[in-house]
């Protein structure tokens, strides 16, 4: 009896260990299986977004393997938070044959090779027919790694009403009348007095300034004041260039005046007249205000207003080897006007193709966010920032990861009180050992 | 029977260590194909004389050893507090359990969310309000997890509240196995509800404390989540006055893609720890014997 128990209990525990090894398989095994390469189906991974934009693409995907017999996608969602870390502790013949990325880690990736270059992967057409910013964003050593759907704009959103209330008329609408950094800061002043709450402007905090939304929503101020992150792999000199130490000093002293907003709701409703934030909460803002939603250009530093880009977009793996015309089409097919307007539709992202953006009815001529769409008109890296482009991409190198970890724990800390100068310079220390350890991610 | 025990130790514990060791003296970034290359113990260099990398380490170190200090008996005498007021059968008392033990079901990263709505800087933050609202406006609105002198005791304070349930449960049951003649007997001697509590309840329940003390060491050596979900998404907390060498090994990994070092943190913290449950045992053994 004793004998049948303590074998029963191994069995069972050999069970378990199994059913851990199966479902560890099962897990790394999710990418491709060539058998199903072979008949036309792809493996595509795509990031959980907000719930309209995933319904969106589960639709799309639909529409796609109904519309044709020869390939069909099969698509899996990853939740956002550990969409860009399950990619990376995926080995390249793991990954699906399609997947989606965040902006500013295809660099990266494409480094570790596990994207293939699209440019006879794509039709002539989706690659021609791409705005200047995803053109830009999806490209790496002269190769196009990534197309985009759609890109985003980030700017400054106020509530008519209450910036009128506190005497403020003179609300910018374009990039040449920015406010100046005074002018803005007189104004916040001016609304902190008049508000309900005390505050004038919700700046994202609640986002997490030492995550990515950090670098994203910041980086902005850096460049319109002159400086930027890094210059040919180096960070020491120019993330803690004396410009980048007085644009952080003073978007630190705006604190008392930012919203924590730990309601999500301070900026909908009136809690404070301004927010600092994207294209992508323009449904919920003109549903909550109606007319009395107002989009502005970021302030002017004085090096011309600046704005953040670069959004989720598509590349192919080597997984895919052999089978790229399938994924190719799949990509084409997400990048044709009615994909992107559907996709549009959803998230309110500025469309990513040339001819979409023509028929767009929220970023054409005289329409709400016509100011998104001109700012990635004019879109430059972050290497060579002019005074006249407005949209600036993040830096695309491998070593982006350390780059925005190092700048983001600087910007917590700097909120927080912490001195600018000093954060700055351990964090350009931090990233130069980094970039020399790995010999500068030369990509031979 | 213990094969398959071991075989599991093997696979999760022991491999993963020495791949740790291996790892620490080579550059090695996550999914990278190429081969990387070898730096030999300078990961551990760094970690213990890089002015950079070294001062956040010793002062993730030093959080972890506050923590502990202040949490292994704080939460241990609040959780043994807790167990004797709920071990009274009146009716409800069931209620009661399962308030305090309730807590302990939320994942951790759902406490510190919590905790930052109540923490919340400004005037809308819960705790800031009600200081207000009792002191009559005179106690203004405090940043409790951006200050670098309350955020770690912010952190500890929610880490406690979270903990205490699971110690207490613990602890009833080992209430409930003192038998009750002894205390019977203690009252007859006259002994007094002190008396009884210093010469009844506690050894009767020592093995048990010491256990929960230990348990409690372990998992403050541990502590990361809060840490992480309140500094990476939104919290505000001060990630210098917070930071614990978990933290500085998992962003190392996974934010920084530094495998290399993440795995040289590992191994000297394992050290360090291997050093000071050697200690803790020295120590609960004398006390024993």
């Amino acid at each position: 009896m004793l004998h049948l128990r303590r074998s029963r209990h191994v069995a069972a525990t050999i069970g378990v260990g199994l059913s851990i090894a199966l479902a560890m398989t099962a897990c790394s095994g999710g990418g491709s299986d060539s058998e199903g390469s072979q008949d036309g189906s792809i493996e595509v991974w795509a990031h959980t977004g907000q719930s309209a934009e995933s319904e969106a693409l589960q639709a799309l995907v639909k529409k796609f393997n109904s519309s044709q017999e020869d390939v069909t996608a099969n698509l899996t969602l990853i939740p956002e938070a550990d969409y860009t870390s399950t990619i990376q502790a995926t080995s390249a013949d793991e990954l699906p044959d399609v997947m989606e990325m965040d902006a500013p880690t295809m660099a990266s990736f494409a480094y570790d090779r596990k994207l293939v270059p699209l440019d006879d992967v794509l039709s002539a057409d989706t690659l021609d027919n791409r705005i200047e910013g995803v053109s830009e964003s999806g490209t790496y050593n002269d190769q196009t790694y990534a197309v985009g759907m759609f890109d985003v704009g980030l700017g400054l959103w106020g509530n008519k009403a209450l910036l009128e209330k506190a005497g403020i008329k003179d609300i910018p609408t374009t990039a040449e009348e920015a406010w100046t950094v005074d002018e803005f800061e007189e104004n916040l002043a001016k609304l902190a007095k008049t508000s309900a709450s005390g505050k004038a402007i919700d700046l994202g905090e609640a986002n997490g300034f030492a995550a990515e939304w950090g670098t994203f929503t910041t980086t902005p101020d850096v460049w319109s004041a002159g400086g930027t992150l890094i210059k040919d792999g180096k960070a020491e000199g120019v993330i803690n260039s004396q410009e980048n130490v007085d644009a952080l000093k003073q978007w630190a002293s705006w604190k008392e005046y930012a919203d924590p907003n730990t309601s999500g709701t301070a900026f909908p409703e009136g809690q404070t007249a301004l927010t600092w934030t994207g294209n992508w909460m323009y449904p919920t803002f003109s549903e909550a205000l109606g007319e009395d939603l107002v989009l502005m250009p970021l302030p002017d530093f004085g090096n011309g207003t600046k704005a953040g880009h670069g959004s989720w977009q598509w590349g192919v793996t080597p997984a895919a080897e052999g089978n790229t015309e399938a994924a190719g089409s799949f990509l084409d097919f997400l990048m044709t006007d009615e994909s992107i307007a559907a996709m549009v539709e959803a998230n309110a992202a500025v469309p990513g193709s040339t001819t979409a953006l023509e028929q767009s009815e929220l970023y054409g001529p005289d329409k709400p966010l016509e100011m998104f769409a001109n700012n990635l008109a004019s879109a430059c890296s972050s290497e060579d920032v002019t005074e006249e482009c407005i949209a600036v991409a993040r830096p695309v190198t491998p070593g982006y990861p350390t780059v925005t970890s190092s700048f983001g724990s600087a910007l917590l800390a700097i909120w927080g009180g912490a001195d600018v100068k000093e954060e700055l310079d351990a964090a350009a220390r931090a990233i130069d050992s980094d970039f020399s350890d790995n010999n500068g991610y030369e990509d031979e | 029977m213990a094969t398959p025990a071991v075989l599991l130790l093997i696979l999760f514990v022991a491999v993963p260590f020495v791949a740790a060791i291996g790892f620490s003296l080579y550059n090695v970034r996550l999914g990278d194909p190429r081969s990387p290359n070898f730096m030999g113990l300078e990961q551990y260099a760094r970690i213990l004389t890089d002015p950079d990398i070294s001062a956040q380490f010793l002062s993730a170190l030093l959080h972890n050893l506050i923590f502990a200090a202040v949490v292994v008996p704080v939460q241990t005498a609040l959780a043994l507090g807790l167990a004797l007021l709920v071990k009274k059968s009146i009716p409800g008392v069931g209620i009661f359990r399962s308030l305090y033990f309730l807590p302990v079901v939320f994942p951790i990263a759902l406490v510190a969310i919590i905790w930052r709505l109540i923490l919340a800087r400004g005037d809308q933050g819960l705790l800031n309000s009600a200081l207000a609202f009792f002191s009559g406006g005179a106690f203004g609105a405090q940043d409790w997890l951006g200050s670098e002198t309350t955020a770690l005791a912010s952190v500890i304070v929610l880490s406690i509240w979270q903990g205490c349930g699971f110690q207490m449960v613990i602890l009833l049951a080992a209430l409930q196995q003192v038998p009750g003649e002894l205390y019977e007997a203690a009252e007859l001697d006259r002994a007094g509800p002190w008396q009884r509590f210093l010469h009844v309840t506690l050894p009767g329940i020592k093995t048990t404390l010491v256990f929960v003390a230990l348990y409690t060491m372990i998992l403050s050596l541990r502590v990361f989540d809060q840490i992480y979900v309140l500094a990476k998404s939104g919290g505000g907390l001060n990630e210098g006055a917070t930071r614990t060498v978990m933290y500085e090994a998992v962003t190392a990994a996974f934010d920084q893609n530094n495998i290399g070092r993440a795995s040289a943190i590992s191994v000297v913290f394992f050290v360090i720890v291997v050093i000071l449950s050697l200690i803790q045992r020295r120590a609960t053994r004398t006390q024993e014997g």
